[in-house]
């Protein structure tokens, strides 16, 4: 069974001409996301595994499934690492 | 005079018209439906919360639900209630916080007020506000020692309408994003003073500064701007250059300076949108104020053409 990823509830975001700029309430941190980082966060907002993300990125871009998957991964370890992402309630 | 929508509700009629006084002279236009409830007592006013933004004075936790916002003054014991859905800040003052009403009103009931106004849309941006002689309306946004309040003077000075020198009201008015302000002294440090060569002014001896009213500087007051121009000043030791920003890095820039956006998060996503639609609506720049700007005020407006 694949694990599911929710972003943290205290994110907030900005879509700003396809560009994000993203609000963590309770660091007080903000930062700006790339068009495609700003498209994961906001499918982010209900849980999602990572097949879903990648299919988030193949229905917006002229990418690889392999490239896809590749992005995801490496956008995943930097929402973790950001403390950007929970675990799924009731996971 | 422009009524204040924020009523106050206080069992001491001395007290109630003092703080009348206080509302009624920063003419603030605010929607009615906002009411300030004071009482003043001896009882013990509770720990202050848990600080999760501060400014001089004033701490800022979430509410006793764990919603909304609770203030607490630390010069003298005085705590406010503001919740997340009610339009009415309840405030409770200690007999010494009343006794120094006036510091009281300047930093922890501003500050109050400041929270209710976000109950009706209305969101604090530090930044000075103005309108050009051919009516574009501008937002100076930074903290302070960026040259806000020099630079608001100098625009008063040169027949621009002027607004405040430093706190702004964000509010959606159907597609465009107004900036409200209320009437107070544009605020000079000496060295803001001396380039402005402007003597006279009304000591303002809690700020270390010097009061001017913009129609003391040949200005007019506006308490209304609809900004077409947003820059974001530096001091600099040049020429006045002006820099266009990316949309993005404008955000980053309103959010920096309008910090409130970080302390509620019921209100976090709407007061971030206002922000996002103002930097559709203006254009943004980054600026830097060099001396020349003393002899050609209007090279601001050359710069963002």
């Amino acid at each position: 069974m694949s694990d599911r990823y929710v972003r943290h509830p205290d994110l907030r975001l900005a879509d700003v001409e396809g560009d994000g700029v993203v609000l963590h309430l309770g660091s007080r941190r903000y930062f700006s996301v790339s068009e495609s980082g700003l498209a994961l966060l906001q499918a982010l907002e209900a849980p999602r595994t990572l097949p879903e993300l990648v299919d988030v990125l193949l229905e917006r871009y002229e990418v690889t499934p392999e490239q896809a998957e590749a992005s995801v991964r490496q956008f995943l370890e930097t929402c973790r690492t950001a403390d950007l992402l929970v675990p799924e309630a009731g996971g | 005079m422009i009524a204040t929508g924020i009523a106050v509700q206080c069992a001491d009629p001395a007290l109630r018209t003092a703080l009348e006084a206080w509302l009624d002279g920063l003419r603030l236009a605010a929607p009615p439906g906002l009411v300030l409830d004071v009482a003043v007592t001896e009882d013990d006013l509770g720990s202050p919360p848990e600080a999760v933004f501060e400014q001089p004075d004033v701490r800022f936790g979430s509410g006793p639900d764990g919603r909304g916002v609770r203030l607490a003054w630390d010069y003298a014991p005085a705590v406010a209630d503001v919740p997340a859905t009610v339009s009415v800040a309840t405030v409770r003052l200690s007999p010494d916080a009343a006794r120094h009403l006036e510091r009281c009103t300047r930093t922890f009931l501003t500050a109050v007020v400041i929270v209710l106004l976000r109950r009706v849309g209305w969101y604090h941006l530090h930044a000075a506000t103005a309108i050009d002689p051919s009516g574009q309306g501008w937002l100076v946004a930074g903290n302070a020692h960026v040259g806000k309040s020099t630079t608001a003077a100098l625009l008063a000075a040169s027949g621009w309408q002027v607004g405040t020198d430093d706190a702004a009201f964000l509010e959606r008015d159907h597609d465009r994003i107004v900036a409200h302000t209320c009437h107070a002294p544009i605020a000079l440090r000496d060295g803001g003073r001396r380039l402005l060569a402007r003597a006279g002014g009304v000591v303002l001896p809690n700020r270390g500064k010097v009061g001017f009213w913009p129609e003391d500087l040949g200005g007019v007051w506006t308490p209304l701007v609809s900004p077409d121009v947003v820059i974001f000043p530096t001091v600099g030791k040049t020429r006045t250059t002006a820099e266009p920003m990316a949309r993005k890095v404008a955000l980053t820039e309103l959010v920096r300076w309008s910090a409130w956006v970080m302390l509620e998060p019921d209100l976090a996503q709407d007061h971030l949108d206002v922000l996002t639609r103002l930097t559709g609506q203006a254009r943004c720049f980054r600026v830097t104020l060099g001396r020349d700007l003393f002899a050609r005020p209007n090279r601001l407006i050359e710069l963002v053409t």
